[in-house]
């Protein structure tokens, strides 16, 4: 790792120059001085309110002020988004200061470097990007906006326009950050627990780096990236176990693994339709030991999106094949209920995973179309594993009261075949929101 | 959802067929070389206004240059807050449909978009998406009906007529009348039919400001729907002649920026 940042600070030195020149376009809030310190800023306060599920009558109240402002002066730029907000989450109130975002910046024709809090998506595909192990999600905030649930990461993010239509992105992450799923909240029976998460050591050699090169051409768009360093979607350990007689208690502590992943993406326009698609080949080490690691394997979606009578139609094809898959002997033996607990849990990784079989298909559908100029709009997305038969659906209407007032309801719904993740997280996902918004 | 720029750019040549000749084809042709701009930047606020004179207002910031032969476009929502960030990119060929992304901060990505129905409305507004697309010339059939005299201009009056069905369900009208100044070939008005043959929405043009050696821009466009009293009004607020920006800020990574 120190290798690499030495390299990276180099390639910084050697790409930094060639200036802005003033615009109207880029300086447009003052274009008579662009040495001039330029401050903008924006907010929001809301109200959102999510509940309804088996589990809990209210799963997410809160509400919300959020400020975004950003300070530039010429090229070098400071950008924060902080959010305070208060509420119940599955029934434990709390009030709480959010850096949703927060970095320092450098922008110019041939390179631009950010650092801080950040929040870097990868992947041309609506909802599911294999490429994007860079993104942790809070899977478990609950609310009308689904970015609410992206999280950043401290990083240091750099990319070089090699040309106008090709750029390399770098991305160093040094200190890793688990995505947030509340499995402590399923109903995984009376003999199991969580414990607090397994993290890396903060060293340098567990720090995550990314790569991409991008080409954005006229006839079609597609990348190639590098990644290396912990998933953000982790496993789950066997942390500990201990026997009350015939009674066992079992540990389990999340567990992050190291993987190297190459990807690609595409876009391609078609006439009046998108053709899109991702793939991405995971390299693990060392699975067969550990439970919490996933087998190696590819991950693929494709899709096509296009406009049937004014509806945005985006179907998606999400696939996966594992690779040196060996299924799970389906009757351990009864005599050795370590060994047995241990197939359980073996088994609940690979739900996590999608690889409880060889390859694993699903689709999904999303829907939307505007109304009344654009003020009101509604969408759905549907999803199916075929593999596994879970499913879920999520319809949301947005209604634009007027340009600083909207408001949004909607529900989400999933299920799935007993003790499948959807059923686990249906008890506690399901529901309906609704949200009020005030912008200025 | 497309580009200010383009409504501002091209509506100008594509609401201008000049007339020099019985040619009406050719004429128009020449119009459009007459009203493209290389090279410009500018912000614009866009008010719409439904029949009890609600309003939303929408605000812009675009820039565009010509890089060979493609008009390159780039439009930033600077106002209001809930679509602030917002991004669009065009690139505009004279001759074949034009290339477009997207970039939204509610997804945080760029997504590249295709120029299907150009009828649906541009921003919720009363011009819609075929009002900021590049005209084809090869897409209408032009006719002279006369002259008639606009705000004590003289002017002619012509009748663009889409060459097929499909052109015009595309366009979202079946024919449009234009006023044209015999002296200076500016377009003061447009008024377009639906299919029924009606007059549904015309669009007044003002404020014709030279902003090159014969190349000129509309500086104020009102757009009035005749069946439902709703109203929009495009206006350019404050414009840059040239723009000295490269290549690499007209590209979807600039987009995001």
């Amino acid at each position: 790792m120190k290798s690499r940042i030495i390299l990276f600070v180099a390639f910084l030195v050697m790409l930094t120059g060639n200036l802005r020149t003033q615009s109207l376009f880029e300086n447009a809030s003052d274009v008579s001085d662009t040495d001039k310190l330029v401050i903008d800023f924006n907010g929001y306060g809301r109200g959102s309110a999510y509940g309804g599920s088996e589990n809990y009558d209210y799963s997410s109240v809160f509400a919300e002020f959020g400020i975004q402002g950003e300070l530039s002066l010429n090229k070098a730029f400071l950008f924060t988004d902080l959010r305070f907000r208060a509420g119940t989450q599955f029934d434990s109130l709390y009030a709480r200061f959010q850096l949703k975002e927060t970095y320092a910046g450098y922008q110019s024709d041939k390179i631009d470097i950010y650092f801080g809090a950040k929040i870097v998506s990868w992947g041309r595909m609506d909802g599911f990007n294999p490429t994007d192990n860079i993104t942790p999600y809070d899977y478990f905030f609950l609310s009308a906006d689904p970015d609410d649930q992206k999280l950043p990461n401290m990083l240091l993010q750099t990319k070089w326009y090699i040309t106008p239509n090709i750029d390399f992105e770098l991305v160093l992450i040094p200190i890793y950050r688990p995505s947030i799923y509340r499995y402590d909240l399923f109903d995984l029976g009376e003999y199991t627990s969580f414990t607090n998460p397994t993290l890396p050591e903060r060293t340098f050699n567990n720090g995550s780096v990314g790569a991409k090169l991008n080409f954005n051409l006229a006839k079609a768009g597609f990348s190639i990236s590098y990644f290396q360093g912990f998933d953000p979607y982790y496993g789950f350990n066997l942390y500990d176990i201990s026997w009350d007689g015939f009674v066992p208690s079992i540990e389990l502590s999340s567990q992050p693994y190291k993987k190297n992943t190459i990807g690609t993406d595409f876009s391609v326009p078609l006439s009046s339709w998108i053709i899109r698609g991702e793939v991405a080949y995971n390299m693990t080490n060392n699975y067969t030991e550990n439970m919490y690691i996933p087998n190696p394997g590819i991950e693929y979606v494709a899709g096509v999106e296009h406009q049937f009578w004014g509806i945005t139609t985006i179907l998606q094809y999400i696939g996966q094949y594992t690779l040196d898959f060996t299924p799970l002997d389906d009757q351990p033996d009864i005599g050795n209920p370590n060994e047995m607990i241990m197939s359980e849990l073996t088994a609940f990784n690979r739900k996590i995973f999608n690889q409880q079989e060889k390859t694993n298909h699903a689709f999904s559908l999303s829907l939307s179309r505007s109304f009344a100029y654009e003020t009101l709009s509604i969408e759905a997305i549907g999803y199916y594993n075929l593999t596994s038969e879970e499913w879920l659906v999520r319809p949301k209407l947005n209604w634009k009261i007027t340009d600083h007032l909207e408001t949004g309801i909607g529900g989400f719904y999933s299920t799935g075949p007993d003790e499948s993740i959807f059923s686990y997280a249906s008890k506690v996902l399901n529901g309906a929101f609704i949200e009020l918004r005030v912008s200025f | 959802m497309k580009s200010i720029t383009l409504l501002m750019l091209i509506f100008t040549m594509y609401h201008i067929p000049v007339l020099y000749s019985q040619d009406a084809k050719e004429i128009s042709e020449k119009s459009m070389e007459l009203t493209r701009v290389d090279a410009m930047e500018m912000i614009s606020t866009l008010t719409i206004m439904d029949a009890k004179g609600n309003e939303r207002v929408r605000q812009t910031t675009t820039a565009s240059k010509k890089f060979g032969e493609t008009t390159k476009i780039i439009t930033k929502f600077i106002a209001p807050a809930d679509v602030k960030g917002t991004g669009l990119l065009v690139y505009d060929y004279k001759n074949k449909d034009d290339d477009m992304w997207i970039y939204l901060p509610a997804l945080r990505k760029t997504r590249r978009i295709v120029s299907s129905e150009k009828g649906k409305s541009f921003m919720g507004s009363e011009f819609t998406n075929a009002d900021m697309s590049a005209p084809k010339l090869d897409d209408y059939e032009y006719k002279l009906l006369g002259t008639d005299t606009y705000e004590g201009k003289e002017c002619w009056q012509i009748e663009s007529t889409p060459i097929n069905d499909q052109i015009a369900d595309d366009m979202g009208f079946s024919k449009k009348v234009s006023w044209v100044d015999k002296e200076s070939y500016f377009t003061y008005k447009n008024v377009f039919y639906d299919f029924d043959g009606e007059i549904f929405k015309e669009i007044l043009l003002s404020d014709y400001e030279e902003i090159d050696d014969g190349k000129y821009m509309v500086r104020k466009m009102e757009a009035i729907n005749l069946q439902n009293d709703r109203k929009s009004v495009m206006t350019i607020d404050r414009l840059q002649k040239g723009s000295e920006l490269t290549e690499n800020s007209f590209t979807p990574a600039a987009l995001e920026k």
